[in-house]
């Protein structure tokens, strides 16, 4: 349980990183992330940790999310009441523009670029959590970018 | 064109070669030097925090819905019920064991955006593949099996007849024809 409680420290906020850029919304993204180390520990807590798995947990509940199922997240009181006395616009302005911009790329697209500059995983980890080939993620990456690029600069939002 | 050396360097993923290409490259070629820098700005408002405050620790704890039940006051009591209804439990589970062929619904998951077609092939199917349904245009594909309690083996087929374990899996095997098969153990719930 001591080694859980430390991976749940390292990678608590590059989970949330990558949920908050590949999702735009700071509370689904918070319940994501908690839910995902939740399952974790419920389904996988005999194997040797691994952040790959912890992330494909997480894609498959934003999977289920989209499908309209809905995450069985307790509802914690003491969770709550931060959340009702926190600021009302926790993402910062600045980046509010460029999560929208994030959400007008391909699903594919920006999971990769989630990934990439969410939660600071290599390429080799990225890779072995899509399931693609290391040359792969390094041009898809690099296309998200571009992609990106060109969106902010049209001003299409 | 070597523009995608910029994200290879952003990322950190250049090995001292591809970093000597890099400079050179960006020394030469103005509108690669002018990408790069785009792309750099870019990538700090990508990288930044973001929010204003990072969700807070929690506790995870296994079956966390069971918490706001389970109030300080009652604590005592119900530990006491609990260890009672431990122990009746196991005796009757090391009395009668779990119900023979019981089955028990399975969930199989995988992300795979660029197939046509996925299946699940296994010990439950015969090794016969059993087409997987495409979730949307999310790239996942899943199905929903009904299982007996115990180990199965099993792996994923793509369009191209590619055999791949499950990613979700820690427990694997090599079969005889090069693939690897996942394992899972099914049990019986309680």
């Amino acid at each position: 349980m001591n080694s859980f409680r430390e991976f749940y420290r390292i990678n608590k906020d590059k989970l949330f990183g990558y949920l908050l850029r590949r999702t735009g919304d700071y509370h689904l993204a918070a319940d994501t992330m908690q839910e995902s180390f939740t399952r974790y520990l419920e389904r996988y807590d005999k194997t040797e940790l691994s952040v790959a798995l912890l992330f494909t947990i997480s894609r498959h509940l934003l999977a289920d999310n989209a499908r309209g199922q809905r995450m069985t997240v307790p509802f914690d009181e003491e969770r709550h009441d931060r959340i009702q006395g926190q600021d009302p616009s926790l993402i910062r302005e600045d980046s509010q523009h460029i999560l929208q911009a994030i959400a007008q790329l391909a699903p594919e697209e920006a999971d990769i670029l989630a990934l990439v500059t969410g939660s600071n995983l290599s390429y080799k980890e990225i890779a072995k959590i899509n399931g693609m080939s290391e040359a792969n993620i390094k041009i898809k990456v690099h296309r998200s970018r571009l992609k990106l690029k060109k969106i902010l600069n049209a001003g299409e939002l | 064109m070597k523009d995608y050396l910029i994200s290879l360097f952003i990322d950190d993923e250049l090995d001292l070669d591809e970093k000597i290409d890099f400079v050179e490259s960006v020394h030469l070629d103005v509108s690669l030097k002018d990408e790069a820098i785009d792309l750099l700005t870019q990538e700090k408002l990508l990288r930044s925090d973001m929010v204003t405050s990072l969700p807070a620790a929690t506790q995870i704890i296994r079956q966390s819905s069971w918490k706001t039940i389970f109030l300080p006051a009652w604590r005592p009591l119900l530990a006491g019920c609990a260890l009672a209804t431990l122990a009746i439990t196991t005796l009757f589970l090391l009395r009668s064991g779990p119900e023979p062929g019981q089955e028990i619904a399975q969930r199989f998951v995988i992300y795979r955006p660029n197939t046509g077609n996925m299946a699940i092939m296994g010990s439950f199917t015969d090794w016969n593949p059993l087409p997987m349904e495409k979730i949307g245009a999310s790239g996942y594909w899943s199905i929903t099996l009904r299982l007996k309690p115990g180990e199965h083996h099993y792996s994923y087929m793509l369009e191209d007849g590619l055999q791949i374990a499950d990613p979700t899996v820690p427990f694997q095997e090599s079969d005889d024809l090069g693939g690897e098969n996942s394992i899972i153990n099914i049990s019986t719930p309680i």
